[in-house]
């Protein structure tokens, strides 16, 4: 008897099951970053929304990548269902702190894959996913390193404000 | 063909010349591409069958069933979704068992 189901694909189901999971994790973070910088923009924070409307851009890219992979691998990729996002805001900090605590969350999700795939020994999509491993590590840097900025810029100072959305803004382009 | 998975309601096959599975439950007889059959089996599974216990409007008493690939658009009640989930489990359950089997003893070894 022919084993269909190795044939068909190499993922197994639980994998199958996360990556989907982290694609919408994916997905949802690119709406996050789109309401965040529409929030930025309707302030008058209009460099470091430009920052924050690449970051949905590139979450945009994270998610096709796992989307692709999954199909590519003989998986069935999901079109995942995105819930609503969080669209006001008190101020400009929280801003970030709430990138900061997304961003952490899915590095958290990625190592469960990277996890689960040593537990089933899938060290293609062990391979795969490390990208994302070295990704969301310079993902949180950046994260930060805005809530540093909050700490050297005295936000209600003259040109606090002001000078706080020309330097986040700057942080997108170092890389 | 090989027999994978048998209810009292119905019969699930492996065919290793077209490399499919057929499935023959009520009215329903159909055969998948293994993928399509996973992916028929999640449409399955993803029914609200509590939304159908509890939802007294007369749409709730039926649910439709579709694998367009496979010809199947089928109205099934509360009771046959069950009974199609059951079937659909254990035909799962054998597939994964022989895929086990072969990852573990090697492809040659089995018969
Ligand atoms: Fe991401
Ligand atoms: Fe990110």
């Amino acid at each position: 008897m022919k084993d269909l189901v190795r044939l068909r694909t190499s993922l197994k189901e639980e994998i199958e099951i996360i990556l989907n999971a982290q694609c919408k994790m994916e997905a949802e973070a690119s709406n996050k970053y789109l309401a965040m910088a529409s929030w930025l923009e309707r302030n008058g924070y209009k460099q470091s929304s430009d920052y924050l409307y690449g970051q949905a851009e590139e979450e945009r890219t994270h998610f096709l990548k796992i989307f692709k992979y999954i199909n590519d691998v003989g998986g069935t990729a999901i079109t995942p269902v995105i819930g609503e996002v969080t669209q006001e805001y008190s101020d400009l900090k929280s801003v970030f702190e709430t990138a900061l605590q997304s961003e952490i969350a899915v590095s958290l999700s990625i190592n469960k894959i990277v996890a689960k795939c040593r537990e089933v020994s899938d060290f293609a999509t062990e391979e795969f996913i490390m990208w994302f491993v070295k990704e969301q590590r310079e993902e949180e840097e950046n994260a930060r390193r805005a809530l540093e900025l909050f700490e050297v810029i005295d936000v209600n100072s003259s040109a606090g404000k002001f000078l706080l959305d020309k330097e986040i803004a700057k942080i997108g382009g170092k890389e | 063909m090989t027999e994978l998975y048998k209810t009292s309601k119905g019969t699930t096959f492996q065919c290793d010349v077209t490399d499919r599975i057929c499935l023959q439950f009520g009215d329903i007889s159909a055969s998948f591409k293994i993928k399509d059959f996973f992916i028929f089996r999640r449409t399955v599974k993803t029914i609200n069958i509590h939304e159908m216990i509890f939802n007294l409007s007369d749409d709730y008493d039926f649910e439709w069933i579709e694998s367009p690939k496979s010809g199947i658009a089928q109205k099934l009640t509360l009771c046959e979704i069950v009974q199609l989930r059951d079937l659909l489990d254990g035909t799962k359950f054998s597939l994964e068992l022989n895929s086990v089997l072969h990852e573990t003893l090697g492809t040659l070894v089995i018969r």
